[in-house]
């Protein structure tokens, strides 16, 4: 049994992070932002094709860091990439899940608008303001637009099998993971993405 | 993660569209990147004020306390002998005189009723010995 007069400062030990301790985490935050700055932008842009809305994206893109920092941030940081693009892509799930059934809701009420999902997208919106070479972006634009169209297109896991490899340039194994499934369906996965759009795109669009 | 030496195996559509991917980042416009840069903030806060469950515990240390305290207190009222309150061999004789005390049987008599005899007696002896001798 510990003197009396000791145990305040085990509670001051438990209360206020010790120098080294407070150093660990300090340097975790520091490895954390990094590795989501690194992702942010990418995982937008996938989830931007996936929901076809940039709020929407943005919004799932958000839940899945704050998921990630809460829950998993303690873990290596190798793990944290297809932590993180697991949870995104069932944020995207569940997001195009919910859209389904307010779609369908909506059928029965009278009045009920155009899905704005539909609605044809600008090809100039995804251009930067102010480049150099206007012609250049434009053309690079309307590839983008038709290659997300073909995305789009795919099975859902066709879809996150080709952006997560290709895109993110996960491994086989990585992206096993982050989707949920087993190594040999991300391959068979991938390699019906890749002949699906070379029928719709050609080798070169 | 990136597989630079698999590029060569790569079909020509698998790098174009890895090159349109990226050239539509680098496009996004600066409300979107702001949105993202404030999103990070918020996560890293997140991580931040995470921390593990034995630092949580401080939280309910006031609750913690005054439950130990009500339950030292409860076990030393019941536990003392001044107050225990449960029926003993000792508080059996009491209980009897007050039930003997109480009790309406024929042999015991009626105290209410032996009372009035008293008085009566008393009352009868008075006016006896105020009235003199008898003639």
């Amino acid at each position: 049994m510990p003197p009396f007069d000791t145990l305040p400062h085990a509670w001051m030990v438990w209360d206020v992070p010790a120098p080294a301790r407070r150093g660990a985490v300090l340097e975790q935050t520091r490895e954390l932002d990094k590795f989501l700055a690194e992702v942010e932008r990418r995982a937008f842009r996938m989830a931007q094709v996936a929901l076809r809305d940039a709020d929407d994206a943005l919004d799932v893109v958000q839940d899945a860091m704050l998921k990630l920092a809460r829950n998993y941030s303690s873990k290596p940081s190798a793990e944290w990439r297809p932590l993180f693009y697991r949870i995104l892509k069932n944020g995207i799930r569940d997001l195009q899940r919910r859209r389904t059934v307010r779609k369908k809701f909506m059928v029965w009420l009278p009045g009920s608008k155009e899905d704005p999902d539909n609605e044809a997208q600008d090809p100039l919106d995804g251009v930067a303001d102010g480049g150099p070479d206007v012609p250049e972006l434009l053309m690079q634009a309307q590839a983008m637009q038709k290659l997300e169209g073909s995305l789009r297109a795919l099975p859902a896991r066709q879809r996150e099998a080709f952006m997560l490899r290709n895109f993110e340039g996960l491994d086989v194994a990585e992206t096993a993971k982050a989707m949920g499934c087993s190594e040999g369906s991300v391959k068979t996965h991938y390699s019906r993405a890749v002949h699906a759009l070379r029928e719709q795109l050609g080798e070169v669009w | 993660m990136n597989e630079p030496t698999q590029d060569a195996a790569r079909s020509a559509l698998e790098l174009r569209s890895r090159e349109l991917f990226e050239g539509s980042v680098e496009g996004l416009d600066m409300r979107v990147r702001s949105r993202l840069t404030q999103a990070r903030h918020a996560a890293l806060d997140a991580a931040a004020r995470r921390r593990p469950w034995f630092f949580q515990m401080r939280v309910w240390t006031p609750a913690a306390g005054v439950t130990a305290a009500a339950l030292l207190g409860a076990a030393l009222w019941f536990g003392s002998p001044a107050g225990n309150h449960a029926m003993t061999a000792a508080d059996q004789p009491s209980l009897e005189d007050l039930d003997m005390v109480a009790s309406t049987d024929e042999g015991s008599g009626d105290a209410m009723e032996m009372l009035q005899n008293d008085l009566d007696f008393y009352d009868f002896a008075d006016k006896a010995a105020n009235s003199g001798p008898a003639a």
